[in-house]
C-alpha cells in the first residue's frame, strides 16, 4: 500500500470523529505548550546571565587575586607578573597600583576629586583597552582619564553649592567643563603627611593623552585617572609612603616594598583558551578567578535546571497520552469490522498497524505544532508582562534586553521529539490490537 | 487449483484443565479443478463454512494441509496468508461486507489500493469492473444507498478486481430474494465461463447448488461418499 494512500486513510478515520481527534489534538499541545513554556524560562533566563557576562568584557580574562607561597596567599609581585607573562596563551598581563588617597585634579577653576591608579599602559594597549578619543600615553606625565571625568568636573568656587548636582546625582550642565580634555595640561595635587602629623600638598602637572570609552555597564561611571608607573614612583618619593598612602612614613618603607600589585589581570587570546590557561595557573598555585569559569558553572547549573523542568514537561505530555491511547483505542474497537474487512480481503497486518500509527504520530505532530505557536505566544506575552509587573510591584528596574522565557529551536526539537515519541508509544498497543483483530469475529460484529 | 488433505478441525471450549472438544471438521480431503464451480451444501452446523473459512485463511486448521496453486497455505504466516488471499482469492459474503462509510467506487478500489497500484491504473481498473457488474452510475452510492443485489454485486466487483484465478462465496445469495439470486447465479456462470474463475460456494440452498459442475454435502464435517457431481 502506497504511503500516499495511507494518509488518505488516516485523514478519512480522521474526520469520522472530529470532536475527539479535536479534544485529544488539544490535551497533546496543552502539553507539549507546557513542556516548552516551562523549560523557556531557564532558557530565557541563561540567555539573560550569560548576554550579561559576555558584556562585561572580561571573558577572556583571568583575574589573579594572589599566590599561595608555603602556606599563605601573598600579594602578587613584579617577579609574579614576569613569570605570568611566560605562560602559554598569555595575551597580555595587566595591572593596576592604586594611589592610596584621593587625589584632585583641576584646570581653570575646574577640579574633581577622584581616584588614580598606576597601569603599565602598553600592556594596557595590548590587550586593546578602547579608547573613545587621544591616544596612550607615551610620556611620563602623560594620562588616560575615565570617560565621565569631563562631565563631572565641577568649578572649584561653587564646590559647597548643593544645587551643583541633579536628583540623579550627576553635575548639571550648566556647571559641566565645556573644553575638550585632550592635551590640556591639569594640576594633580597630592597630600602628603610630615613625621608630626601635618598634611601638605604638591601639584603635579598632568596631560591628558586620552578618554577610555564608556563603561559596557549603563549605570556604571568611570572618572578615573590611570597614570605611568613612574609618575607613581614619584608620588611616592614625595609622600615616602608606598602607593602614595596618606600616613606618617615610617623609616625605610619604601626601601622594603616590593612594589605589589592589585588587580592583576591575565588575558588570553580567546575564550577557548580561558580554562586550559586557568587551570595551569591554578598548577602553579596562583589564586584565580576568571568570568568564564563562572560562565561555565553558570551553563551547569542552567543546563540541570533545564533538564529538570523538560522532565516536568514531560509529565505533561505523558498525561496527554492517555488521551491519544483512549482516542486510539475506541477508534480500533469502532472500526475493528472493517478492519476485519480489510484484513480479509487482503490486507497486511503490518498495513493495518502502519495505518493506526501514522493516525496517532499525527495526532501528535499537530498537537506539537499548535503547542509550540501556543508556547511562543505565551513566551511574546510573559517577556512582556513579567518585566512590567516586577517594575511595578518590586519599584525595580530591569536590565535592558532582559528576558525571562526564550524558546530556542533546540527546545522546540526536543519538545516535538519527547511528544512524537510519546504519542508513538502510546498509540502502539492499540495499533497492535487492530492486527490481532479476529477477522470472523470483527464481521460478525462480535467486537 | 485448491487441494485438500486430511483437513480437521475442532473447537476447544472451557478453561484450562476442564477443556472440551468440540469436533467441526474430520479428516476432510477433497480436490477443486480449474475453472470448475463447486458448491458445498449441507445443513446449519455441517460444516461447511468452517471448510470455506480454513481455506480462505480464516481460521487455523488443528490438522491437515490445503494447498492453493501448489503453494500450502496451511504453512503461511498471517501477514504472508494475507498477501496470498490479496493476490489469488477473491470472497464474497452473505451479508456483502461492504465497508459502510466508503462509496461503491472506493469498495471495489480498496484491493487495488491495498496492493499499492497507483491511482491512474486503479481508475481505470475500478471504472471497468464497476461497468462489468453493472453499476457504473452507481459509483458515488453508498452501500446503505444501494439494493441487497447491488450491494452483492459491488461485493463480486471487489472480489473480482484483482483478477483471482479463484472466488470463495459464502452464502452469496443468502440476504437475496428469489429474482436477484438468480439474476446473480446467471452472474457468476457467466464469469465462470468468460474469465474462467474457479468458484468454491457454500450454500444451503438448492437452487445456489444446482449451478455447482460438482456439488458436494457434508454433513457432521464429513464429506459424504457419493456426493453428486454434473
Amino acid at each position: 500500500m502506497r504511503m500516499k494512500d495511507q494518509f488518505r486513510f488516516v485523514k478519512q478515520n480522521m474526520k469520522k470523529n472530529k470532536m475527539r481527534v479535536f479534544m485529544t489534538v488539544l490535551a497533546t499541545a496543552m502539553g507539549c505548550a507546557f513542556l516548552i513554556v516551562i523549560a523557556s524560562v531557564p532558557f530565557g533566563l541563561h540567555q539573560t546571565f550569560v548576554k550579561d557576562i559576555l558584556q562585561q568584557d572580561t571573558i577572556n580574562e583571568i583575574s589573579v587575586q594572589g599566590i599561595e607561597k608555603g602556606d599563605k596567599y601573598q600579594p602578587i609581585t613584579e617577579k609574579d607578573i614576569k613569570d605570568l607573562r611566560k605562560f602559554d596563551n598569555v595575551k597580555s598581563v595587566t595591572f593596576q597600583s592604586y594611589i592610596e588617597q584621593t587625589t584632585t585634579f583641576s584646570i581653570d577653576n575646574y577640579q574633581l576629586d577622584t581616584g588614580a591608579m598606576a597601569v603599565d599602559f602598553k600592556a594596557e594597549q595590548d590587550v586593546g583597552i578602547p579608547l573613545k578619543d587621544g591616544t596612550f600615553p607615551s610620556e611620563k606625565n602623560e594620562v588616560l582619564v575615565g570617560y565621565h571625568f569631563a562631565t563631572q568636573l565641577f568649578p572649584s568656587d561653587e564646590k559647597q553649592n548643593e544645587k551643583l548636582y541633579n536628583e540623579k546625582g550627576e553635575l548639571k550642565e550648566a556647571y559641566q567643563y565645556k573644553k575638550e580634555i585632550i592635551g590640556q595640561t591639569f594640576s594633580m595635587t597630592i597630600t602628603r603627611m610630615n613625621e608630626d602629623g601635618a598634611e601638605e600638598t604638591k601639584d603635579i602637572p598632568v596631560t591628558i593623552a586620552g578618554i577610555i570609552e564608556k563603561p559596557t555597564r549603563e549605570w556604571m561611571m568611570d572618572t578615573e585617572v590611570r597614570i605611568s608607573e613612574s609618575l607613581l614612583h614619584e608620588i611616592e618619593q614625595y609622600t615616602k609612603t608606598p602607593n602614595g598612602q596618606l600616613t606618617v612614613p615610617v623609616d625605610n618603607q619604601l626601601q622594603d616594598k616590593d612594589n605589589n600589585y592589585s588587580n592583576v589581570t591575565v588575558h588570553s587570546y580567546s575564550l577557548e583558551q580561558v580554562q586550559t590557561l586557568t587551570e595551569k595557573l591554578e598548577e602553579k598555585h596562583y589564586l584565580v578567578y576568571s568570568a568564564a569559569s563562572s560562565l561555565s558553572q553558570l551553563n551547569m547549573m542552567f543546563t540541570i535546571a533545564k533538564a529538570g523542568l523538560i522532565f516536568i514537561g514531560t509529565i505533561a505530555i505523558l498525561i496527554a497520552s492517555i488521551g491519544i491511547y483512549n482516542t486510539m483505542t475506541m477508534a480500533v474497537t469502532e472500526r475493528a469490522p472493517d478492519i476485519g474487512i480489510m484484513k480479509a480481503i487482503g490486507a497486511n497486518p503490518k498495513v493495518i498497524k502502519r495505518i493506526f500509527s501514522l493516525e496517532s504520530s499525527f495526532i501528535g505532530l499537530l498537537g506539537a505544532a499548535i503547542g509550540t505557536i501556543i508556547a511562543y505566544l505565551i513566551s511574546l506575552f510573559v517577556n512582556f508582562v513579567v518585566p512590567l509587573v516586577i517594575e511595578a510591584a518590586f519599584q525595580e528596574e530591569l536590565p535592558e534586553g532582559f528576558k525571562f522565557s526564550a524558546i530556542p529551536v533546540t527546545l522546540v526539537i526536543i519538545a516535538v521529539v519527547i511528544c512524537l515519541v510519546v504519542t508513538v508509544i502510546s498509540g502502539s498497543r492499540p495499533a497492535k490490537k487492530a492486527t490481532k483483530i479476529d477477522i470472523l469475529k470483527a464481521m460478525r460484529r462480535e467486537i | 487449483m485448491i487441494q485438500i488433505k486430511d483437513l480437521s478441525h475442532y473447537f476447544e471450549l472451557g478453561k484450562k484443565g476442564d477443556k472440551t472438544t468440540i469436533p467441526v471438521l474430520h479428516d476432510v480431503s477433497l480436490s477443486i479443478h480449474q475453472k470448475e464451480i463447486v458448491t458445498i451444501v449441507g445443513k446449519s452446523g455441517s460444516g461447511k463454512s468452517t471448510l470455506l473459512n480454513l481455506i480462505g485463511g480464516f481460521m487455523r486448521p488443528s490438522k491437515g494441509h490445503v494447498w492453493i496453486n501448489q503453494k500450502e497455505v496451511t504453512k503461511l504466516n498471517e501477514a504472508d496468508f494475507a498477501d496470498f488471499r490479496l493476490n489469488h482469492i477473491g470472497f464474497i459474503f452473505q451479508n456483502f461486507q461492504l465497508i459502510p462509510s466508503m462509496t461503491a467506487y472506493q469498495n471495489v478500489e480498496l484491493p487495488l489500493i491495498l496492493k499499492g497500484i497507483d491511482e491512474v491504473k486503479r481508475a481505470e481498473i475500478t471504472r471497468e469492473t464497476l461497468e462489468r457488474v453493472g453499476l457504473l452510475n452507481y459509483h458515488t452510492h453508498y452501500p446503505s444507498e444501494l439494493s441487497g443485489g447491488q450491494q452483492q454485486r459491488v461485493s463480486i466487483a471487489r472480489a473480482l478486481v484483482l483478477n483471482p484465478p479463484i472466488i470463495l462465496a459464502d452464502e452469496p445469495t443468502g440476504s437475496l430474494d428469489s429474482e436477484t439470486e438468480a439474476d446473480l447465479l446467471g452472474f457468476i456462470q457467466q464469469l465462470n465461463q468468460e474469465l474462467g474463475i474457479t468458484f468454491l460456494i457454500i450454500t444451503h440452498d438448492e437452487e445456489v447448488a444446482s449451478i455447482g459442475n460438482r456439488v458436494i454435502e457434508i454433513r457432521d464435517g464429513r464429506i459424504m461418499e457419493g456426493s453428486v457431481s454434473q
